[in-house]
């Protein structure tokens, strides 16, 4: 190889390189001295900043990968079924085998590669969502497949605001100032506390596209709902039966949704119409009242700018967390202060602190906590503290310095002085009964001691009320998968329980120990 | 900060535990692939691949959590060499010993700085005029021509000079290397 070749094939190099070519296109060499010098390129350009990939490079890169190794699990879960059926592979030619092995792949890979992608951008488009109006359609079916329209209902919603229509006309309307009720049958104007606001539907879309994504889910369909094409989710909760949800694939957003059959009855929410991100007029969440009408005042609370005032209105001092609220809510015997996302509600407390049957206990301010879904409640100087919403945690612990969450990897039951073995197949077929919207008291501690408890005491049966009535009994601890409840009078003292199938607030409760008296 | 939880989930192909991991790994793993490699395209396609593989790997063996990114350096410098193999296979020139895996236990950044400061301490040592057509061509990026008009000489003065500056300077990496 003559010095000139050399010179000019280095040369080539470091273009190639310099215009982001790959290295292939040197060509084959056997000269020492020129892949010497090409090493010596490589290394000298480790001084040069890399060039970096285009904006956007590690979504992509990541959504690649998840592509990949879904593909790879396909093909490996595709590959130990098809070994199985030799008979019908030795009928197909060889050729024809081919082509429908490819097809089934291609298949299983699309369907496996986009289900992420689905509740991906199911996700993005709902955080995108700015309003919508839609008229939402709730259908119920029986097992005998008989369907019903249980009713329609139309649905404006901006922001925190929204306009409920129901059939018979009634309209409640919430625009972050106010919230009232409009009965035309009754002609009046109910006007409602603002805060906290449990109003909503059971079809909330934000909601959906976090269960989806929570819980294990594949595309099982493409299918035509009211007029626009959606993708057929199957959902699956861990334990739980599988339900459906269809995603609009122009919007992304879901608008239909299927309940599992429970207790022989199976629920379709269907956005029979739905306009994303439309314009809303203004007027619609503008409190008027219509001629002729009366206004209702259900001490609904009044926005007010200080404390002081608060103070003043509802006769309270209240507990202030550090942050400052965005809103203020005073009523007669209460304050609201207003987070945006999340609300504390600051009353007098009535009568003893009775707990939510389904709730988990936790401690606050040297007392009892109550855990329940979104919300926290506990006592503290002489006020009953309820917060809820996202920031709950937080906002709680600015109130109560001291407050514990029920801990669920803390061993509440291994204490008790007699072990009571469980049948787990009898219990899994107990969750499922209650699945299905049968025996509803096995969600509840207190019910399933109270059963075990009397059942002690008369073994042949609980004939009508129990020996050892409900008050009795007491729960002194739940962390959410354990839980022990007192018995004051009876041959037991306390009674431990478990979740053994499902430990969120679906979870049947066992009882798997006890104390004697 | 990646989790435990995105290591689990990212291994079934959880998406946004991939993202997770991605966003935190990418540009140290993306930069170290490219100095091996040189190529943007070659650099993304083996990224990928370093992922891929190495999260098929935690599907049946536990992450080495506490140095990730060195475990994944290890693999991709094992790719690269496979790579370099096939291509060697091929006909197309490789220099093995730019890719021995053994080096990744030592990578690290002290590494990297140690390697620059030798190869700057190389290049010092070369004329000023083999240094700037170097940095001209290698380290600015300039064709053959811009890089004549630069230092005022004719395209193959350019290429026998670069040439020279290359081959002091691995005669120079070779004598204290």
């Amino acid at each position: 190889m003559s010095k000139y070749n050399t010179e000019e094939k280095v040369s080539d190099y470091i273009d190639a390189l310099n215009n982001e070519q790959k290295s292939e296109i040197i060509g084959t060499t056997d000269d020492q001295e020129l892949e010497k010098l090409m090493a010596t390129v490589r290394l000298v350009r480790t001084l040069r900043e890399p060039t970096l990939p285009e904006e956007g490079y590690p979504h992509r890169l990541a959504q690649a990968v998840s592509d990949k190794l879904k593909k790879e699990k396909q093909s490996s879960s595709n590959q130990s079924v098809k070994s199985a059926p030799k008979s019908i592979r030795r009928i197909l030619p060889p050729m024809a085998a081919l082509a429908a092995s490819l097809l089934m792949l291609l298949l299983i890979n699309w369907f496996g590669l986009f289900d992420q992608d689905v509740v991906y951008a199911m996700e993005k488009a709902v955080a995108q969502l700015s309003n919508y109006h839609g008229i939402l359609e709730i259908r119920t079916k029986n097992a005998a497949g008989v369907e019903w329209l249980v009713r329609q209902v139309e649905i404006w919603s901006e922001d925190d605001k929204y306009a409920i229509k129901q059939d018979d006309g009634t309209v409640t309307v919430n625009n972050g100032q106010q919230k009232w009720q409009i009965s035309q049958e009754k002609k009046e104007v109910v006007l409602l506390p603002l805060l906290p606001d449990p109003t909503g539907n059971s079809f909330d879309l934000r909601d959906e596209a976090k269960r989806a994504k929570q819980y294990p889910h594949t595309i099982v369909g493409s299918e035509l709902v009211a007029g626009r094409q959606t993708t057929k989710l199957a959902i699956s909760p861990p334990g739980g039966r599988e339900y459906y949800l269809w995603v609009d694939t122009e919007t992304n957003l879901p608008i239909q949704l299927q309940t599992a059959m429970q207790n022989a009855l199976q629920t379709t929410y269907t956005f029979v119409s739905f306009e994303p991100n439309t314009e809303i007029n203004p007027q619609r969440f503008a409190y008027q009242v219509p001629e002729g009408y009366q206004v209702v005042e259900n001490n609904p609370g009044q926005l007010v700018a200080t404390i002081e005032e608060a103070v003043a209105i509802s006769g309270l001092n209240p507990l202030l967390p550090e942050q400052a609220p965005t809103r203020i809510l005073a009523f007669e015997d209460g304050i609201v202060f207003d987070y945006g996302d999340t609300t504390i509600k600051e009353t007098l407390p009535e009568g003893e602190f009775v707990l939510a049957p389904d709730a988990f206990l936790g401690t606050a301010a040297s007392g009892q906590l109550e855990v329940w879904q979104e919300r926290l409640r506990w006592r503290q100087d002489g006020i009953e503290i309820q917060v809820e919403g996202v920031q709950r945690v937080e906002l709680a612990r600015q109130i109560a310095p001291d407050l514990a969450l029920p801990n669920s990897n803390q061993d509440l039951v291994s204490k008790a002085q007699v072990k009571v073995s469980v049948d787990k197949e009898i219990v899994e077929a107990d969750q499922k009964q209650v699945d299905r919207g049968s025996s509803p008291w096995q969600l509840d501690p207190l019910q399933v001691a109270l059963v075990f408890v009397n059942l002690k005491v008369t073994p042949e049966g609980i004939q009508g009320e129990p020996v050892i009535p409900m008050s009795s009994f007491k729960l002194v601890e739940n962390n959410s998968a354990e839980a022990v409840v007192e018995v004051a009078n009876g041959p037991i003292e306390r009674v431990y329980l478990k979740k053994l199938v499902r430990q969120d607030d679906t979870g049947i409760w066992s009882v798997v120990g006890y104390d004697p008296r | 900060m990646i989790s435990a939880d995105d290591y689990k989930k990212a291994k079934e192909g959880d998406l946004k535990a991939i993202e997770n991991i991605c966003v935190v790994t990418w540009e140290p793993l993306y930069r170290f692939i490219y100095y091996k490699v040189q190529n943007r395209e070659e650099a993304e396609d083996i990224t990928q691949e370093t992922y891929v593989k190495t999260l098929t790997y935690l599907q049946k063996n536990n992450a080495p959590q506490k140095n990730f990114l060195g475990f994944m350096k290890t693999v991709s410098l094992n790719i690269i060499r496979d790579r370099w193999r096939r291509k060697k296979r091929a006909g197309v020139i490789v220099n093995f010993q730019e890719i021995n895996p053994e080096e990744t236990v030592n990578i690290d950044e002290q590494n990297d700085i140690a390697q620059r400061l030798f190869l700057k301490s190389a290049l010092a040592k070369l004329s000023q005029e083999q240094q700037m057509i170097l940095d001209l061509r290698i380290i600015k990026g300039y064709s053959v021509a811009e890089t004549a008009k630069l230092v005022g000489k004719t395209e193959a003065a350019v290429r026998t000079a670069q040439h020279r500056a290359l081959l002091a300077l691995a005669r120079i990496l070779d004598d204290e290397g």
